[in-house]
């Protein structure tokens, strides 16, 4: 019963169709898939029958497929319905909640900090409250998500909080409308009054035109004359949405392929080219930084703008991950997020497992208690990682001081946007080579994902 | 990062067609939603992976996940992995050379030539480095593939590359491999009164063994003059349940050794001793246990404590209560899977939480393997049985080569020789290594 039946029915409908139109090797192979799925149910039966505990059927199955994914390489996954709820939210950069990020600490729920112009900002939110109910119900003993999860809700819903404030421990009730948050995921400044420095931690839905906004915020605050250049500041950025990345790079160039894609045939090959007139720079001067926690859309983007020759690139070498996944929906019970494809750079290269080498390598200086724990190990030291020939296993450094005073990348930017004075190469390579893995959860404050949590990596907004 | 690496967009491959019939035709025939599950999820990796994947691998992926979400000790026997497994029950008869080895800093080193081998024949010893086999360095195998290359049919010739000694002198040995017999009882008579038995591992052959011991202790030194036995279990992983059986019934006339309880009620097995077997004419018995006994090593020693046949000595036991059964599945090898927990006749389960001996009594562990040495037992194995509270983790698991240093086995010889349990269970006071 259970597959065996169900496959056998397949595949009686599947084979006759099979042999009309291939080979009889083909045929034998879909023999030999019928005989692997056999197995499969045959494995699956055995265990629903025969095991010393009832089984949990559909935690057989979540396994199953996981175990068959994880056969495959470190991105392919199978998400369930709330991780893969969590991903929508996560990628549409948007969600209805009151604006507030938050961390747990000592298993109690923290404010970070209220967001600017978010209804939990209007109500009076300030960071270091405590948040000890939640529509009455205690938060002691949930779990960050769980809190992060009953705080979020319907547009125009509304939600009692119950805070405690400061030394005193003053007690304070809350009740807040929920509104449409966007999580920022581009943040700009004007820096030394003459380069517009940008930062992306994600792409997400709203990473394009966030992108926009801040060029033309940008150009409205320093006159065209004064406008020395850009900064695009890719560091720590774990990737996203492939076509935001495309849209990034098109508003740095008019014209030229931005990415290709190839699946496992050559007619899956798709070429994204740059549309003109989308270019809103200018033309000045860009400078992008990477760092090893660059990944991914990040790389598209710095791959890109390097191979146009339209950026210069500073930091340390990039992640590495070339491979492009799929989300396909699963009926009612989540997602599969699969690898379906590698992309290639402009000028044909694949930067999977290898990274992008900056056009100037500069290290940061890391603080003692962090040295050791700021590398990070790129795609090439995780297990199972698609292969491409000569890789670079060494681990790169992710680390971003949280001063800018102290920012060798950013200051190198600056001064090569300024006075046109090229960066000194730091030398000590073998100060970003000491493998560790797991270096970016250590790594000053940024997020290595960003599990819904993109704005300052402290906490999680909700 | 794994987790923080996202995806790309959705509808990326828009165009690419999803291998409609199977699929629709196992969602309409989709009687268990959770299979179906499974099988789109399968279908849609063969349709659209960056790669063309190698179907076995998917499966042999999937079905190794979803029992490795069981507990530790199910998993699935390709058949090759069957065959080897069945070799290991049967007795270990294989063509090969005769060689205990083992993996020290990437290279193969003998442990001991077993007696009686062409290994031992050829001249190999104890601490010999195992460089090269048939002209392939060894440098980069792992234990198994080195293993494997060793093995072979029975005449069959192979060249082995030496190194030994501090001065590294290399050394080349053809030798042609014979079927070796892997013992899994050894024995001998302690001090001219004592019957000692050691057994390794539960296989097919472990109850002739022993009743092979009890023969050799009648003819010298002659029953009259053995005072008692010890039967040493330590760092004995288990085997086979029947065999255990057999070997309990070696020490006892009657009463129940072992039951074994599966999902439902009607699925349990009690194991009883059956009189006029019992070879051991009822002189005291010492069992040497320690955090490397395992599984049916606990049975025997968890059945002779509760029974009141013998006195445990050593320090606490791994704590596997369950019981695996072997499913065939054709031509695709067979499934190791859990199908019982097993209760001492007082109707304890000891998973999760071992046997404590008697007598709580430690080895001295040299410096260099200190930390080394502790089995961290079932409780500390992720996705173990549950025990309900009690858990216990860590146990020592080390046996000197030496056995005059063998505080456990020279506190087992003492005390068949009378001495108080008290006075053995000095060596406690010193640090443990847990």
């Amino acid at each position: 019963m259970g597959l065996g039946v169900v496959l056998g029915t397949a595949a009686t409908v599947a084979a006759p169709q099979a042999l009309s139109y291939i080979s009889p090797a083909a045929y034998a192979a879909a023999a030999d898939t019928y005989r692997q799925l056999n197995l499969f149910g045959d494995v699956f039966d055995k265990i629903r029958n025969d095991y010393v505990e009832r089984p949990d059927d559909a935690k057989l199955i979540e396994a199953a497929i996981n175990g068959m994914l994880a056969s495959l390489d470190p991105h392919s996954s199978y998400m369930d319905a709330r991780a893969f709820k969590d991903m929508q939210v996560q990628t549409k950069g948007e969600f209805g909640g009151l604006g507030i990020e938050v961390t747990q600490e000592d298993g109690l729920i923290k404010v970070v900090t209220p967001i600017d112009d978010t209804p939990a900002a209007k109500a009076g939110i300030l960071s270091g409250d405590v948040i000890t109910a939640i529509d009455d119900t205690q938060t002691q003993g949930l779990t960050l998500d769980q809190a992060v999860e009953k705080m979020r809700g319907a547009i125009n819903s509304s939600v009692k909080l119950k805070v405690v404030r400061g030394p005193k421990k003053e007690v304070k009730d809350f009740t807040i409308m929920r509104d449409l948050i966007r999580v920022q995921s581009v943040r700009s400044h004007v820096e030394d009054g003459d380069v517009g420095y940008i930062r992306v931690t994600q792409f997400t839905e709203q990473t394009a035109d966030g992108l926009k906004a801040a060029m033309q915020k940008l150009k409205s605050e320093v006159p065209g004359d004064k406008f020395k250049g850009y900064i695009l500041d890719l560091r720590n950025n774990p990737g996203g949405l492939l076509d935001q990345s495309i849209d990034v790079v098109n508003s740095f160039v008019d014209r030229g392929e931005i990415v290709s894609t190839r699946g496992r045939t050559p007619d899956e090959t798709q070429r994204f080219d740059a549309h003109p007139g989308g270019d809103l720079s200018g033309g000045k001067p860009l400078v992008v930084l990477i760092n090893g926690g660059s990944a991914s859309a990040s790389e598209i983007v710095a791959g890109a703008l390097q191979d146009h020759k339209r950026a210069t690139l500073i930091g340390t070498r990039s992640f590495g991950k070339g491979s492009v996944q799929t989300i396909m929906p699963l009926g009612q019970e989540g997602a599969l997020r699969l690898t379906t494809a590698r992309y290639y750079t402009p000028s044909g290269r694949s930067i999977q497992a290898k990274g992008i080498d900056p056009d100037y390598k500069v290290l940061e200086d890391v603080p003692d208690d962090l040295k050791g724990k700021d590398d990070m190990k790129g795609e090439a030291s995780l297990k199972g990682h698609l292969a491409n020939g000569q890789e670079d296993t060494s681990a790169s450094q992710a680390y971003v001081p949280p001063d800018e005073k102290g920012d060798k990348q950013l200051t190198a930017a600056m001064n090569l946007l300024e006075h046109g004075v090229k960066p000194v190469e730091t030398t000590a390579a073998k100060a970003d080579t000491a493998p560790k893995p797991d270096a970016v959860k250590a790594a000053a404050a940024k997020p290595d994902a960003p599990a819904p949590s993109a704005p300052s990596g402290a906490g999680k907004p909700n | 990062m794994k987790k923080g690496l996202t995806y790309f967009a959705v509808g990326i491959l828009a165009g690419v067609a999803v291998a409609g019939a199977s699929e629709g035709a196992l969602r309409a025939a989709g009687a268990n939603t959770g299979v179906a599950l499974f099988a789109d999820v399968f279908n849609k990796v063969r349709d659209n992976y960056a790669e063309k994947p190698n179907d076995d691998k998917l499966i042999r992926g999937a079905i190794d996940g979803m029992l490795a979400s069981l507990d530790p000790h199910s998993t699935y026997f390709d058949p090759k992995a069957l065959e080897d497994f069945q070799k290991s029950m049967k007795g270990e008869e294989f063509g090969g050379l005769g060689l205990e080895v083992m993996m020290e800093d990437g290279l193969v080193k003998v442990v001991s030539p077993i007696d009686d081998t062409p290994a031992a024949r050829a001249g190999l010893m104890s601490g010999d480095l195992v460089t090269g086999i048939d002209d392939t360095a060894v440098k980069g195998m792992t234990l198994k593939e080195a293993v494997d290359k060793m093995r072979g049919p029975a005449k069959s010739s192979v060249r082995l590359l030496i190194e030994r000694g501090a001065n590294k002198d290399s050394k080349e040995y053809t030798i042609v491999r014979e079927i070796i017999h892997v013992q899994s009882v050894r024995s001998h008579v302690e001090g001219g009164d004592i019957g000692y038995i050691r057994i390794t591992q539960f296989n097919q052959e472990a109850y002739d063994g022993v009743r092979k011991a009890f023969d050799h202790f009648r003819a010298d030194p002659g029953s009259a003059k053995i005072k008692g036995y010890i039967l040493d279990l330590r760092n004995n992983p288990g085997g086979l349940l029947n065999q255990a059986v057999e070997i309990t019934n070696a020490f006892v006339d009657s009463g129940e050794i072992v039951s074994t309880r599966g999902r439902n009620a009607d699925q349990q097995q009690r194991y009883s001793a059956r009189p006029g077997v019992n070879l051991s004419q009822g002189k005291p018995l010492v069992v040497l246990i320690n955090g490397g006994s395992a599984s049916a090593s606990e049975i025997v020693s968890g059945a002779l404590q509760d029974l009141r046949r013998a006195t445990l000595i050593g320090t606490r036991s791994f704590g596997k209560g369950s019981v695996q059964t072997i499913l065939p599945l054709g031509e695709n090898g067979a499934l190791k899977l859990t199908t019982a927990r097993y209760y001492t006749p007082s109707d304890r389960s000891i998973q999760a939480t071992g046997i404590d001996p008697d007598i709580t009594v430690l080895e001295k562990i040299p410096a260099d393997l200190k930390g080394k040495v502790s089995s961290l037992g079932e409780a500390s194995l992720f996705g173990h049985l549950k025990n309900g509270s009690e858990e216990e983790k860590g146990s020592d698991a080390y046996v000197p080569p030496n056995k005059d240093k063998d505080t456990q086995l020279q506190a087992a010889i003492s005390l068949l020789h009378g001495a108080k349990p008290a006075s053995l269970q000095k060596p406690a006071t010193t640090v443990t290594s847990q």
